[in-house]
């Protein structure tokens, strides 16, 4: 038998990729600057997150030019969407299944 | 991982889901502007029920273009944007199924169905965008617009009458909601 938390992703449980993640899954993509606003982070703590999960597949980057300057546009790929939903389905899951004072 | 860092994960997920939906979600100008055309067909309504035909028939691809176009500037300049698929699918789905309505009450001869037909379809196409934009507040709307088209329906009135009824109460609801939420965004910024 198999301890609950190891149904949990180590690449998308981290509170910025979750972040960005949540924020893909309710959009068609979102540019660098959105998610650096929103997420309050900085560029380069940003950029780190991205590369592993465009690395894990969750995500794709596109870098193009608009209007003569430089953007990147954020994708969720279907392996981060529903890597996502099984992530907060396992975390509801244990935090329904055991009490406050416990350690998951 | 401990409880509380699992309750902060799933609030932080909210709260950026959330954020994604509010920014990308801003009905209120599809509201104002259709609102509008309601309002200005009801000039028409007295003279005969063709007028009125062919004022949708130009004024509703313009509206809805003048929509698409804002919608396609505003993503540009935000730095999200969601799906037209879904936008599209209602629209297309509304055409048919207005036609379709407006078929039935002809080819059977059913002269409350031709009446109520098509505003309860366009009732039936702001529940969808209120679904598509998770907006309770244009949800809300279209099931009174719904309420409203039925009684207006059932008072039996001619069908001159419950038309500029119907336009007239559709494009005051929707220029009020599409105005109040315009203010409410302009209050958060």
């Amino acid at each position: 038998m198999t301890h609950p938390t190891s149904a949990l992703d180590d690449t998308v449980h981290q509170r910025v990729r979750l972040g960005i993640l949540a924020v893909l899954s309710e959009s068609r993509r979102a540019d660098f600057g959105y998610l650096k606003e929103v997420l309050e982070v900085t560029a380069g703590n940003l950029s780190q997150h991205l590369a592993i999960l465009e690395e894990a597949g969750h995500i794709q980057i596109a870098k193009v030019f608009e209007d003569k300057r430089s953007r990147t546009w954020i994708t969720a790929t279907r392996k981060g969407r529903a890597a996502l939903a099984s992530e907060i389905a396992t975390m509801k899951t244990l935090l329904e299944g055991i009490g406050t004072s416990q350690r998951v | 991982m401990n409880i509380d860092q699992a309750r902060e994960s799933i609030a932080f997920s909210n709260y950026a889901r959330k954020r994604a939906r509010d920014d990308i979600a801003r009905p209120w100008l599809a509201l104002v502007l259709l609102g509008s055309l309601s309002v200005a067909s009801l000039s028409l309504t007295d003279a005969a029920a063709t007028p009125t035909g062919l004022f949708w028939v130009f004024a509703g691809p313009l509206g809805a273009g003048a929509i698409a176009l804002y919608a396609y500037r505003r993503n540009r300049s935000s730095g999200i944007d969601s799906s037209p698929v879904a936008y599209l699918a209602i629209t297309l789905g509304l055409i048919t199924l207005s036609y379709a309505a407006a078929k039935i009450a002809f080819v059977f001869q059913i002269p409350v169905f031709g009446r109520g037909g098509p505003a309860l379809v366009v009732a039936a196409g702001y529940l969808a965008l209120g679904w598509i934009e998770r907006s309770w507040i244009v949800a809300g709307v279209s099931i009174a617009l719904i309420a409203v088209t039925v009684a207006i329906v059932g008072l039996g009135l001619s069908p001159q009458a419950s038309k500029a009824a119907m336009l007239a109460f559709y494009g005051v609801a929707l220029l009020a909601v599409g105005f109040n939420m315009r203010l409410e965004r302009h209050q958060l910024q």
